[in-house]
């Protein structure tokens, strides 16, 4: 596999956690435009604790993945009170607030002799875990597939149990729900938790994969896009956002086939599918279409 | 005297582990074909030259580094000692992070900033 190839399969990696964590609150009826914020602290933090501590990846990941947790039920505390439309704007706020902190977060060391950190808008260097442990690009590849393979086992799993229906009772008819005994806010406090985590996940495998990070990494672009592969791709099953950055990373920027024009072409078939199909390529219908068709 | 050379030895440490990090600097024409540039790259470590190193050399934009970045191309061996050579074929103007992935004799990666017009490349500091 040449290294383009190894690249993009990687680049659809990673996007994938964040729209995951974007889907994940889409089907609790949640729609965020913030959830670049958890995956800016997710690699912020990750970032830290192995290069300016020397920490292994996998606990980097653990502990980022608790601070992204962390941060998104903070967030959700107050957010998740507001209904459609404001809690969307204020997710917009909220990262928006997160991008300005790392412009602000200016937190260096010294480490063999070079200074180590954020530094503000200069952004973060020298996240070299992966040149210093030896792991070749498509190993780190594998790694990425591997533990996307666990989230979307994840996902499977809760999606054929008590809790998947519960989740999606809450995101299709949050009254219906409560008057079932359902603790709403709790509910979705766990969903965005959970949601901060996934994207932290993502985001601590980017700035190790990029071995740079600045602010700029985590604007809105990238919050517009996590919810547009999992409004393309379909809220039916987790492969509906996993479809949506194939469509788009794989088959568009892959293939360069629209080049210049890609953003239009993306921003067209967004706006195709919302008339045609609100809830995605692979949405609930096709989703019990093909479960009894497939064996 | 034991003492002074173990302390001279620390001290020293960290100015080695520095002088073992690579360093490049990126200087690009414009083809005159939109967005292309003829880049040229000088590669040093502590000051001399790093020859031999297999660069791959793309290009991210920093708002949008996962979707928006160019085709990595190999750069060749220029003419000068640690000097290599690539095109750039970007998607617009504006301010890029070239990334250089070094293979080989070192193994990094390196993460330039620079603002391409229609002259050329200048380096980037915010």
């Amino acid at each position: 596999m040449d290294a383009y190839t190894i690249g993009v399969l990687t680049n659809i990696g990673l996007f994938s956690f964040v729209a995951l964590s974007a889907y994940l609150l889409l089907v609790a009826g949640e729609l965020s435009f913030g959830q670049q914020a958890f995956f800016g602290v997710g690699a912020y933090a990750g970032g830290i604790f192995t290069a300016m501590y020397g920490w292994p990846l996998p606990l980097a990941a653990l502990a980022a993945m608790t601070l992204g947790a962390l941060a998104q039920f903070l967030v959700g505390l107050p957010t998740l009170r507001l209904r459609g439309l404001y809690f969307a704007m204020s997710t917009l706020a909220a990262a928006e607030m997160a991008r300005i902190l790392f412009e602000l977060l200016h937190f260096q060391r010294e480490v063999k002799g070079e200074l180590t950190g954020p530094d503000g808008t200069q952004g973060f260097r020298g996240i070299r875990w992966i040149f210093e442990h030896g792991i070749e690009p498509i190993d780190y590849l594998g790694m990425v597939v591997g533990l996307l393979a666990v989230v979307l086992a994840g996902f499977f799993l809760v999606e054929r149990s008590r809790l998947g229906a519960t989740l999606r009772g809450v995101g299709q008819d949050p009254e219906l729900a409560a008057s079932l005994g359902i603790d709403i806010q709790r509910v979705k406090l766990g969903v965005a938790a959970a949601a901060g985590a996934l994207a932290a996940l993502g985001g601590v495998l980017y700035a190790h994969h990029n071995t740079y990070i600045e602010p700029r990494n985590f604007d809105i672009m990238l919050g517009v896009h996590s919810l547009a592969y999992a409004l393309i791709g379909g809220l039916g099953t987790a492969f509906g956002p996993l479809l949506g950055v194939v469509l788009d990373i794989g088959a568009l920027e892959g293939s360069r086939v629209f080049h210049d024009y890609r953003m239009i072409v993306f921003g067209g078939l967004v706006a195709l599918l919302l008339v045609f199909r609100p809830r995605g390529l692979l949405d609930e219908r096709m989703v019990r279409w093909l479960r009894a068709r497939l064996p | 005297m034991v003492k002074s050379a173990l302390t001279l030895i620390f001290l020293l440490l960290p100015a080695l582990a520095h002088a073992q990090t690579p360093q490049a600097d990126l200087r690009c024409i414009a083809t005159g074909t939109d967005f292309v540039y003829d880049c040229t790259i000088r590669l040093s470590r502590a000051g001399k030259p790093l020859e031999g190193v297999q660069i791959t050399v793309g290009a991210d934009m920093p708002s949008m580094p996962m979707a928006h970045n160019t085709r990595p191309e190999q750069a060749r061996s220029g003419t000068l000692p640690g000097e290599y050579k690539v095109r750039l074929d970007l998607e617009m103007l504006g301010e890029w992070a070239v990334k250089l992935r070094l293979g080989g004799p070192v193994r990094d990666q390196l993460i330039l900033h620079y603002e391409f017009d229609s002259k050329g490349a200048s380096p980037k500091r915010r």
